[in-house]
């Protein structure tokens, strides 16, 4: 705590503290007198406010893409690991798209409303995050071409598929957690890439369960983690 | 030797513009918009406090330009923050009984 009075941070009476009368007011004050526990109130409720405003919240994306990876990799799970699945693989690959695209459009919302009008360094630092996504994966989706091209089969593509991009959103959580000092987002980028290594060791078919229940899971307890934490008051940034 | 309340800030509506200014981090400003909506105030009332934080050089107010639009951005300077800083220790002060010293627990 700094105490510095240099500015014109005292003033020179020094009348009872719990009633300031506020002399030096001469522009159009709405206030009533303030006492030092409405104060601390005022204080206590606009931080309050503003985080809630500001806040981008783990519960949001971490649930909208734990949904996703859970159904999605789910649905391919179930077409390619059951004989009598009830659809085929283009299908689950047509919800998993679906449900990612659904994930990326709440993140996109929920980013755009929480830091409207805020600008700055964390603006600056933010957009740099965002672009590192962005740039990273027009390069993973760019790879199922080239597999093809090289003559990869069907299972080589389905376990690159897997295993790459589910290992760069793991780095990129573990950066993005080390970059705003957030344990939450640590923990679950480091998650993400133990289970990534494991579900690559368990093979096709089964790895794309381990994803959906281990990767997707992991997604949705970390957003349960912050929700509980969030209700209780104690939701950190 | 107890010490008042710094006037400046020392009212609800620059009370409440210093506190939503310094929860940010430093090196972030808020658009005049953003800020009036975080306050529910009215932009005459919200200028009228700004100027008054500005002359004692807690704010800077920028006015510049995001393509055609004309767009204001206000931040609390270092003069500010620390100012903020020791009108919340002076008050925790006050809400504490003697024998104080304690830091405080603001540290955003």
């Amino acid at each position: 705590m700094t105490t510095t009075p240099t500015e014109a941070t005292m003033t020179e009476h020094g009348a009872g503290p719990a009633h300031d009368r506020s002399p030096h007011d001469d522009g159009p004050d709405d206030d009533a007198p303030l006492d030092p526990e409405l104060v601390a109130q005022i204080v206590a409720d606009q931080r309050a406010r503003v985080r809630s405003a500001i806040d981008v919240e783990a519960r949001v994306l971490f649930g909208a893409w734990g949904v996703a990876w859970l159904l999605g990799f789910g649905a391919l799970w179930v077409a390619e690991s059951q004989e009598a699945a009830p659809f085929g693989e283009g299908v689950a690959l047509a919800v998993f798209g679906a449900l990612l695209l659904a994930a990326g459009g709440v993140t996109a919302w929920h980013l755009t409303v929480r830091t409207r009008g805020v600008h700055g360094t964390s603006a600056v630092q933010g957009a740099m995050y965002g672009w590192t996504w962005f740039v990273t994966f027009l390069g993973v989706f760019a790879l199922p071409q080239a597999l093809e091209r090289a003559g990869a089969s069907g299972d080589v593509q389905t376990t690159v598929m897997t295993v790459v991009p589910a290992l760069v959103v793991g780095a990129l959580y573990m950066a993005g957690g080390a970059m705003w000092g957030d344990r939450t987002q640590f923990t679950l980028g480091a998650g993400i890439g133990v289970v990534t290594a494991v579900a690559a060791l368990v093979g096709l078919p089964h790895m794309l369960g381990v994803m959906a229940v281990a990767g997707g899971g992991g997604m949705l307890l970390t957003a349960g983690v912050d929700a509980v934490r969030r209700r209780r008051g104690g939701g950190r940034a | 030797m107890k010490a008042e309340l710094d006037p400046v800030i020392h009212s609800q509506a620059r009370l409440r513009i210093m506190t939503t200014l310094t929860a940010l981090p430093v090196g972030d400003r808020l658009t005049f918009p953003r800020l009036q909506s975080l306050l529910d105030t009215t932009a005459g009332n919200l200028s009228t406090h700004l100027r008054r934080l500005e002359e004692a050089g807690y704010v800077t107010v920028t006015k510049g330009h995001q393509g055609r639009v004309p767009s204001t951005h206000v931040e609390a300077t270092r003069a500010g923050r620390r100012a903020f800083e020791d009108y919340v220790g002076r008050l925790t002060e006050l809400l504490t009984p003697p024998t104080g010293g304690t830091s405080t627990t603001e540290d955003r």
